[in-house]
C-alpha cells in the first residue's frame, strides 16, 4: 500500500442551527477552507468521498448528488459514505484506501449534516424531532417500535457495563471530564460552546437525559462542515512544503462492526463491551506498530456522545482497564499535565457533533493539535449505530 | 370512534412559510415533511409476529447444527453454519433480564404517549440471543431501579395485538401470583395494575411538620403567581387533577383544575394518584428550579401510584420554568 498524509484540513463554525446555511452551502465553506489550508486548487482532488449521515436530516435520499457540482468536483468520482455516528471515521477510511490502494492522488473528504431544520410542531421546537429521526435508526423489526432512541441505546450499554462494573463510572469523575471539556473548548474558536463554561458541580446537578446520562454529559445537536484532504506520498511532501506544514501520516486504520442483537457470548453482541471500539483500536496499533498506546499516542480525539461512553471507550482502547476507567481522572490520565490530551478540541460534547463530519472535525484538531503541539502521535475515533454497534479507529503521526 | 391514523393527524403542521432576520439578512424557511407510506411485509419474521397476535406464543429459531437458539428468530439461516436453516420453536415465557434496561422520561413525539417506558432485553429460558422488550411495573412508577441484570420477568401480552413487538412487555416475575407465573399467555389484564406498592413515610416530628407548613406558604404564593402567567396558564390548560401528596411532615393535597393550581394540608377522599416524598423541603427545590419531580422520581427521592400520570408530572414540572421566564 501507498503511504497517505493528511494535507489540509477545513471546518465552518459549528452552530445549533444554520438558518444561514443550507447543507449545499456549508458544503462549499469547508471546501473553501480545506483548500486554503492545503494551498491547492480543487483541480489538484482527484476523487471526493461524502460523509452524510441522515437522508432525512437533508430532507434528501442521495444527498451528496448536489454537492458533486457546486463543490468543484464535476466529472470527478464521489461516493457517499454513511455509517450511523461513525460515518465520518468510515469515509476517512474510504478515503484513505482510494489513495493507499493506488487508485488516486489527493482524495477529499467531505463530511456534512443539517439537522435541526428538522422541527417538531407541537412542542415548537427542534430537539423532539431530531430525536425522532434518529430514531429511524434503530432495529425497524423488532426494536424501533419499543421506543429506540440514541440516547438510551447507548444507556443500554453503560447500564451493562455498570451491571459489572458498579464501582466505576461514578458521577463525580464524568462531571471532572466533563469540566475538563468544558476549559478545554476554548481553545477551539469553531466550537459550538466556546464561551460556555461548565463546572463539575453544574454538570452533577444537570438533569437526566436518560439515566445515567445527565444533560451537561451528553452530546449536543450541531449543524456545520468539515473536510480532510488526504494525498499520497510525493503528494503530500509537495503538497505541505508549498503550505508550510509537515504532513501528517496516517499509519493505523481499524474498524469493526458488532452484531446488532445481544448474545451471551461474542457470536452476538456482550452488552457491557464496545467490542467495536476495542477491535478497532487493536487493528489500527497494530498496523501501526503500537505496542503501549498510553506512552506511544499523546493525543485523542474521541467519540463522546456521552461522557460515561468516553470513559469506557477510553478502557477498550487501552488506555486504562476495563473497570478502571474512573483512573482517566483518579490517576490524572487525562488531567492537566496528564500522559494524554483526550479531546482538546471539546469532543463532540463540548465542540459540536455534525454527524457525517464529526470525526473530519476530530481529524481536523488531532493534526492542529500535532502541528502546534509538536506532539508525534495522535488518534482518531469514531461509534456509531445502535448499542455502539460501529467503531472506526485511525492514527496519524508528524515525523520529525 | 376515529379510526388510529399512521401519522396522527395533530402532529401535522400546515403549509406556511415564515422570514428570519439575522444580521440584518432575510432568510426564507418552509414548512416540510418527508413521508412515505408502507404496507411492509414482515416477510420471513411473519411466524414469530403472528405467533404473537394470534397464539400468545413466543417463538425462537434454533439451529440444528451448533443448536444456538436466537429469540426473536431475527434470521431464518444460521450464518454461523454455512446458512442452514433454522428450526423455529416456542419458547418459555419466563427469563431475566440481560443487563439493566434504560428507562425513558423524556421522549419525542412517537412515544409520548407511553413515558416512563423500558426499553430492555430477556433471555428467555434456553435462549442464546435476548428478546428486545418493553418493561413495566405494575406497582406504581417506572424508575432506575426496579429491573437490574439477572431480574426474572415475566412476558406479558397486551389484550389488544396487532403483529408488533409492543404486543408484548416484561413485569418482574416477583409481581405475579403463582397461578399467573405459570400460566402461558398471560395478559395485561390480569395483572393487578391497582395495588402500587406505596412507600412509608416516617412518622412526622415537629421539625417535618414545621418545614411543611413554611413550603405550603410558598406553595401558595406560587399558585398565585402561577394565575398572573400565561405560560403557566398554558401548561395547565385542559388539565384536572387532584393528587394527594405524603411527606414526613405530613399530608397535602394538590388539584389542578380552570387553569388554576391549589395547594391544601390535609388528605382526600379521592384522588387521581399519589405522590410521596419524605423530605417536605424537596418542594422548595421543585420551586425554585433546583430540582424536578422527573429527577426526582428517577433519583428515587419520589414516587407516584400511576405510571400513566406522568403526563402531569411533566405538566407540573413545566410550572416553575414558566414563571420564571414570565418574569425575566
Amino acid at each position: 500500500m501507498k503511504e497517505v498524509a493528511v494535507v489540509g484540513a477545513g471546518i465552518t463554525k459549528c452552530k445549533g442551527r444554520w438558518v444561514e446555511r443550507t447543507y449545499y452551502g456549508l458544503a462549499q465553506m469547508a471546501v473553501k477552507a480545506v483548500l486554503e489550508d492545503a494551498c491547492i486548487s480543487v483541480k489538484d482532488v482527484d476523487a471526493v468521498v461524502y460523509g452524510i449521515y441522515n437522508d432525512i436530516f437533508e430532507l434528501s435520499a442521495i444527498p451528496e448528488h448536489p454537492l458533486q457540482g457546486i463543490i468543484g468536483m464535476a466529472n470527478k468520482p464521489g461516493l457517499r459514505v454513511t455509517t450511523g455516528g461513525a460515518t465520518g471515521s468510515y469515509a476517512m477510511l474510504t478515503g484513505y484506501s482510494l489513495v493507499a490502494s493506488g487508485l488516486y492522488d489527493v482524495v477529499m473528504c467531505l463530511g456534512v449534516e443539517k439537522a435541526t431544520d428538522c422541527f417538531d410542531f407541537t412542542s415548537q421546537t427542534s430537539t423532539p424531532e431530531v430525536i425522532k429521526t434518529i430514531g429511524w435508526s434503530g432495529d425497524t423489526y423488532f426494536e424501533r417500535e419499543l421506543g429506540w432512541t440514541a440516547s438510551d441505546s447507548y444507556a443500554e450499554v453503560v447500564l451493562a457495563y455498570m451491571d459489572e462494573y458498579p464501582e466505576d463510572l461514578t458521577d463525580e469523575v464524568s462531571a471532572k471530564i466533563t469540566e475538563i471539556l468544558s476549559q478545554q473548548v476554548q481553545n477551539n474558536p469553531y466550537a459550538q460552546r466556546y464561551g460556555e463554561r461548565v463546572t463539575a458541580e453544574m454538570a452533577m446537578n444537570s438533569r437526566y437525559v436518560v439515566y445515567p446520562f445527565k444533560l451537561l454529559e451528553t452530546c449536543i445537536y450541531t449543524e456545520g462542515a468539515g473536510a480532510v484532504i488526504f494525498a499520497s506520498k510525493d503528494k503530500a511532501k509537495a503538497m505541505c512544503k508549498n503550505a508550510g506544514v509537515p504532513p501528517i501520516w496516517i499509519t493505523g486504520l481499524g474498524a469493526s462492526n458488532e452484531h446488532h442483537v445481544a448474545g451471551k457470548d461474542l457470536r452476538h453482541k456482550l452488552m457491557h463491551r464496545i467490542m467495536s471500539d476495542h477491535l478497532a483500536a487493536q487493528a489500527a496499533y497494530k498496523m501501526a506498530g503500537i505496542k503501549d498506546p498510553i506512552k506511544e499516542i499523546q493525543v485523542i480525539e474521541l467519540h463522546d456522545a456521552f461522557i460515561k461512553q468516553l470513559q469506557i471507550t477510553m478502557a477498550e482502547m487501552g488506555f486504562t482497564k476495563l473497570g478502571r476507567s474512573d483512573d482517566l481522572i483518579n490517576e490524572g490520565l487525562m488531567t492537566l499535565g496528564g500522559p494524554i490530551l483526550v479531546n482538546p478540541s471539546g469532543g463532540l460534547t463540548y465542540g459540536g457533533h455534525f454527524v457525517g463530519g464529526s470525526n473530519m472535525f476530530s481529524c481536523w484538531s488531532a493534526r492542529r493539535e500535532l502541528i502546534h503541539r509538536q506532539l508525534s502521535r495522535g488518534l482518531i475515533h469514531g461509534t456509531g449505530s445502535t448499542i455502539a454497534q460501529f467503531g472506526c479507529v485511525m492514527i496519524i503521526e508528524r515525523r520529525s | 370512534m376515529a379510526k388510529e391514523k399512521v401519522i396522527p393527524l395533530h402532529m401535522i403542521p400546515d403549509v406556511g412559510s415564515e422570514v428570519l432576520e439575522i444580521d440584518d439578512e432575510r432568510f426564507l424557511q418552509t414548512n416540510e415533511a418527508m413521508f412515505t407510506f408502507f404496507k411492509r411485509t414482515k416477510g420471513e419474521h411473519s411466524p414469530f409476529f403472528l405467533a404473537l397476535k394470534e397464539r400468545r406464543t413466543i417463538l425462537g429459531g434454533r439451529c440444528p447444527e451448533c443448536k444456538i437458539v436466537r429469540v426473536p428468530p431475527f434470521e431464518r439461516y444460521c450464518p454461523e453454519c454455512n446458512f442452514v436453516e433454522l428450526k423455529l420453536i416456542e419458547m418459555p415465557d419466563i427469563g431475566f433480564m440481560n443487563s439493566t434496561p434504560p428507562i425513558t422520561y423524556f421522549a419525542h413525539s412517537l412515544f409520548q404517549h407511553q413515558v416512563p417506558f423500558g426499553r430492555g432485553r430477556v433471555l428467555l429460558e434456553g435462549a442464546d440471543t435476548a428478546l428486545p422488550i418493553n418493561v413495566y411495573t405494575t406497582k406504581g412508577v417506572l424508575t432506575p431501579r426496579i429491573f437490574k441484570k439477572g431480574t426474572p420477568v415475566k412476558i406479558v401480552f397486551r389484550d389488544k395485538r396487532v403483529g408488533k413487538p409492543t404486543d408484548i412487555f416484561a413485569v418482574p416475575l416477583t409481581e405475579l401470583k403463582a397461578a399467573q407465573r405459570k400460566k402461558r399467555g398471560l395478559l395485561e389484564s390480569e395483572l393487578d395494575w391497582a395495588s402500587p406498592k406505596e412507600p412509608k413515610v416516617p412518622k412526622p416530628t415537629r421539625k417535618a411538620k414545621q418545614d411543611l407548613h413554611v413550603v405550603m406558604d410558598q406553595l401558595h404564593d406560587l399558585a398565585r403567581e402561577a394565575v398572573k402567567s400565561s405560560r403557566a396558564q398554558n401548561d395547565l390548560a385542559g388539565w384536572k387533577r387532584t393528587i394527594q401528596v405524603k411527606t414526613g411532615g405530613g399530608p397535602f393535597v394538590i388539584q389542578i383544575a380552570r387553569k388554576k393550581l391549589n395547594f391544601q394540608e390535609g388528605t382526600i377522599k379521592k384522588a387521581d394518584f399519589v405522590m410521596v416524598v419524605k423530605d417536605p423541603r424537596f418542594f422548595q427545590d421543585w420551586m425554585h428550579f433546583k430540582d424536578s419531580l422527573t429527577n426526582a422520581i428517577i433519583a428515587d427521592k419520589l414516587w407516584i401510584s400511576r405510571n400513566a400520570e406522568f403526563t402531569t408530572v411533566f405538566k407540573l414540572d413545566r410550572i416553575p420554568r414558566s414563571l420564571r421566564r414570565s418574569k425575566s
